[in-house]
């Protein structure tokens, strides 16, 4: 049997190229999702990859990081929380931001 | 809402939703009508003999900077529920923990971890003693917890 397609449909999901299962030490969530703060996961809410391996919401962990106590150390080994700058580019707020989501492409069909 | 009050808020919320499933052995989450209180329980689960068959209540205020702040942690006393001897812990049921400290305090700690480094200190105590001045202390203390300026004296305890 010959079929035609005339009309298909493309839908494309993204993750952080992180293991699944991870959540964001300090607010809880999924990396896949937002810190509490924001409303679309995504570029607008990036992660940061510590140097030490460990990985936050840039909002969640640059909140740490501003306080005094936090002392510049990663909230899970203590080490100081320094991240790959080349990782990342630089955004106008001159904050760091990591390189966009990998996307995994999927086909719908008509 | 302040955007850090929010940040709270969605924190508690998720730790709330995990530790009413499920909480490790000797914990149990009393009540936790709100977002700025909560009470559990913990017992010691090896045979000290110092907190056998005993259960203690323990108090966790949350402010609106949570969890990049420490939660203030206090034990309480009821009639079943006593306070725990221990030379970190006063008779008012004040905490020297430098984990609850803003020197030792990280934001990936929680609830759960909190009440599991309390279990782990009574656990390794020997000592049948509270700290030294508690009775000076408790009957001069007006200040809250994370205002206290801690000396931590002995990391072996």
């Amino acid at each position: 049997m010959k079929v035609k397609i005339t009309k298909w449909n493309a839908v494309a999901t993204w993750r952080w190229d992180i293991p699944e299962d991870d959540v964001c030490g300090i607010c809880q969530v999924d990396f896949d999702g937002t810190c509490p703060t924001c409303k679309y996961p995504g570029d607008d809410c990036s992660l940061l990859s510590g140097k030490c391996g460990h990985n936050f919401h840039m909002h969640c962990i640059l909140e740490w990081i501003k306080q005094d106590s936090a002392k510049g150390q990663c909230p899970m080994c203590r080490q100081k929380f320094e991240w790959h700058e080349q990782l990342h580019e630089t955004t106008a707020s001159g904050l760091p931001e990591v390189s966009s989501p990998r996307a995994q492409q999927g086909q719908g069909q008509a | 809402m302040p955007p850090t009050a929010q940040f709270a808020a969605k924190r508690l919320a998720k730790e709330l939703q995990k530790i009413t499933n499920d909480l490790p052995p000797g914990i149990t989450l009393v009540q936790a009508d709100n977002l700025d209180e909560w009470f559990l329980d913990i017992q010691v689960l090896d045979n000290n003999p110092l907190y056998q068959d005993q259960t203690y209540r323990l108090k966790f205020k949350f402010g609106s900077s949570y969890p990049i702040e420490p939660p203030e942690v206090t034990f309480v006393k009821l009639a079943d529920r006593p306070i725990p001897i221990h030379p970190h812990i006063y008779s008012n049921g004040i905490i020297c923990l430098d984990l609850l400290g803003q020197q030792g305090w990280s934001p990936v700690q929680n609830v759960e971890s909190v009440c599991m480094s309390l279990q782990s200190m009574l656990t390794g105590n020997t000592k049948d003693e509270r700290p030294p001045g508690d009775e000076e202390f408790v009957k001069a203390n007006r200040l809250r917890p994370k205002d206290i300026d801690f000396y931590y004296h002995d990391n072996n305890v």
